[in-house]
């Protein structure tokens, strides 16, 4: 019994990670290794030209810049506006109508990214703000505040009440005991949820994809799909371009691995 | 009370904003879908005329039918697959958190990084899986561009990409659950089939039906890996609803056909929801 289940799940983590392991071997590869038969199990010569390539000649560079313009500049934007409401949310929903409040703060998230892209294209389009970052920026911001909002909700809601009342019994405004006293209590719940809006937005594609086309503005992993195209049988460079999207994520996301459940449903399981 | 406006200027910029991006284009989504739109023309107000072309649209109802199979089979296997996952991994053992680690990669990976992978893997002249299915059988096959293969071939992806996720939230509900139950009934000489069914399953239930809603809802809009692996190809065996509301309305610029398309398509989501949630009241 204790055997096989040594060997089932020795199996689980060679499926899950024999995948992800190709990707990173090929992306060392020469193109000359990349094509031979049987495929090699490691590269042979190992080579940077794959990477040397991308930042070079494929603007790579360009769009992990406009990756971390955009995402860094949403993830702030919600956070900040994001924690007020969570902190109401937390602290005054009874006498705000909770359900009510839920159903308007939570049904944005709800509604699949499709049934909005044609018209916030158009209206983007209106505006001149296609294929610019700031399109992106403002509709980033607007997704990521309903979670936002949730999660700060159940992190605020984890810091007794009492603690604000004895600061505000000692004289603090309200607006003080939240600076002073809750601000510091809720930081690694904050910072957990900026990874999480961070994970979600730095590898969202599909608004990427339609509000923004050129290195001008589009995100890493709309010009990591358009090298698929340019490369055609370059799979080295396919595979470098991969790598490099994935890698600053992957770390970011084992740092908050225990929020990562409660994250995940917006707090519905933690 | 003196503060009683306080919350209401902490909750407004969130709300305002938020239902300034969904709620507003909602409404001019649902206009648009009445009407001829190409960009740079005058829209022309045609009525139903997109909703009864949608009617009578053998494409739509394929590719709704490509979602469907694509959504139920992802699902349901993700959930088995998950669920096996927790229960084999609920006891502590050592490498305990760098196992837990690992098996969590895929669904942190971009779905654009995912989709590189796979057609990496799936390459018929340099894949690593097209190279084992000729050890294995001897043919020579690229999976992708078989009418037949391309869809399960996008269904296994989809699998090895979220079963972690179904994994994860199964696996923090059975650590979540109270212990006496279990004691209890190891005590009585309940079978571990027995606990497992009738234990461990029912007290769960709120836990799965989360996890189950959340990852049926995202797999009913898949794109990202679609559009990098096949782009809906061979044909049309792998056009599901998102990328073909995405090429009629940015590649054929039918802005109110596909605005159409779309309405129809969270009509169908928002049903789907709401009869999960009404099935499980009281027991979330």
């Amino acid at each position: 019994m204790v055997r096989l289940r040594f060997v089932l799940i020795v199996l689980a983590l060679l499926i899950t990670l024999l995948p992800v392991y190709w990707m990173v071997n090929t992306s060392l590869k020469t193109q000359v290794e990349v094509f031979t038969s049987p495929p090699t199990l490691w590269p042979q010569n190992p080579t940077v030209q794959n990477y040397v390539g991308l930042f070079t000649r494929r603007h790579l560079g360009k769009y992990l810049l406009n990756s971390i313009v955009i995402v860094g500049s949403a993830v702030f934007f919600s956070l900040a506006l994001g924690s007020l409401a969570a902190y109401a949310l937390a602290r005054f929903g009874k006498d705000l109508g909770q359900q009510k409040i839920n159903f308007w703060v939570l049904a944005p998230r709800m509604i699949p990214p499709v049934a909005l892209v044609v018209p916030l294209f158009l209206i983007l389009h209106k505006l001149g703000l296609i294929n610019k970052q700031l399109g992106l920026i403002l509709v980033y911001t607007a997704f990521n505040l309903p979670f936002v909002a949730w999660m700060m909700r159940s992190f605020f809601q984890e810091i007794p009440i009492d603690l604000e009342e004895a600061a505000m019994v000692d004289g603090a405004s309200r607006l003080r005991s939240f600076r002073d006293v809750v601000l510091p209590l809720a930081s690694p719940g904050m910072a957990a949820t900026a990874i999480f809006s961070l994970i979600i937005t730095y590898n969202e594609f599909f608004f990427a994809l339609i509000l923004t086309s050129t290195p001008k503005a589009a995100t890493l992993p709309v010009g990591t799909a358009a090298l698929i195209g340019k490369t055609q049988t370059l799979y080295g460079e396919m595979a470098a371009a991969g790598v490099v999207a994935a890698v600053p994520l992957v770390i970011f996301a084992l740092m908050v691995q225990r929020h990562l459940v409660r994250g995940l449903t917006m707090g519905a399981v933690k | 009370m003196r503060t009683k406006w306080l919350p209401w200027a902490l909750i407004a910029p969130t709300a305002l904003f938020a239902l300034a991006m969904t709620v507003l284009p909602l409404g001019y989504s649902l206009l648009t879908s009445f009407e001829e739109f190409r960009l740079g023309l005058p829209p022309v107000f045609t009525g139903l005329q997109n909703y009864r072309n949608l009617w009578s649209d053998n494409n739509f109802h394929s590719s709704l039918a490509t979602t469907l199979v694509f959504t139920v089979a992802a699902t349901a296997i993700e959930f088995v697959l998950g669920l096996s996952l927790a229960l084999l991994l609920k006891e502590e053992f050592p490498f305990h958190g760098v196992i837990r680690s690992s098996l969590i990669i895929p669904m942190v990976i971009a779905p654009v990084v995912v989709g590189i992978i796979w057609r990496l893997l799936y390459n018929a002249d340099v894949g690593l899986f097209s190279f084992a299915v000729h050890a294995l059988t001897g043919k020579n096959i690229s999976v992708l561009s078989s009418t037949t293969l391309a869809l399960p071939a996008l269904i296994l992806v989809d699998i090895w990409e979220w079963t972690p996720f179904m994994f994860l939230i199964l696996l923090a509900g059975i650590q979540s659950l109270p212990l006496e139950p279990f004691e209890a009934a190891r005590v009585d000489g309940a079978s571990a089939w027995n606990i497992f069914v009738h234990l461990t399953l029912p007290m769960l239930r709120p836990v799965i039906v989360v996890a189950i809603l959340i990852r049926a809802l995202d797999a009913f809009t898949v794109f990202d890996q679609v559009f990098v692996l096949t782009q809906g190809g061979p044909g049309t065996a792998t056009e599901v609803a998102t990328l073909m509301i995405y090429k009629t309305a940015f590649r054929f610029s039918q802005f109110g056909y596909g605005a159409a398309m779309a309405v129809a398509l969270l009509i169908l989501v928002a049903c789907f929801s709401a009869a999960v949630t009404r099935a499980f009241k009281g027991t979330v």
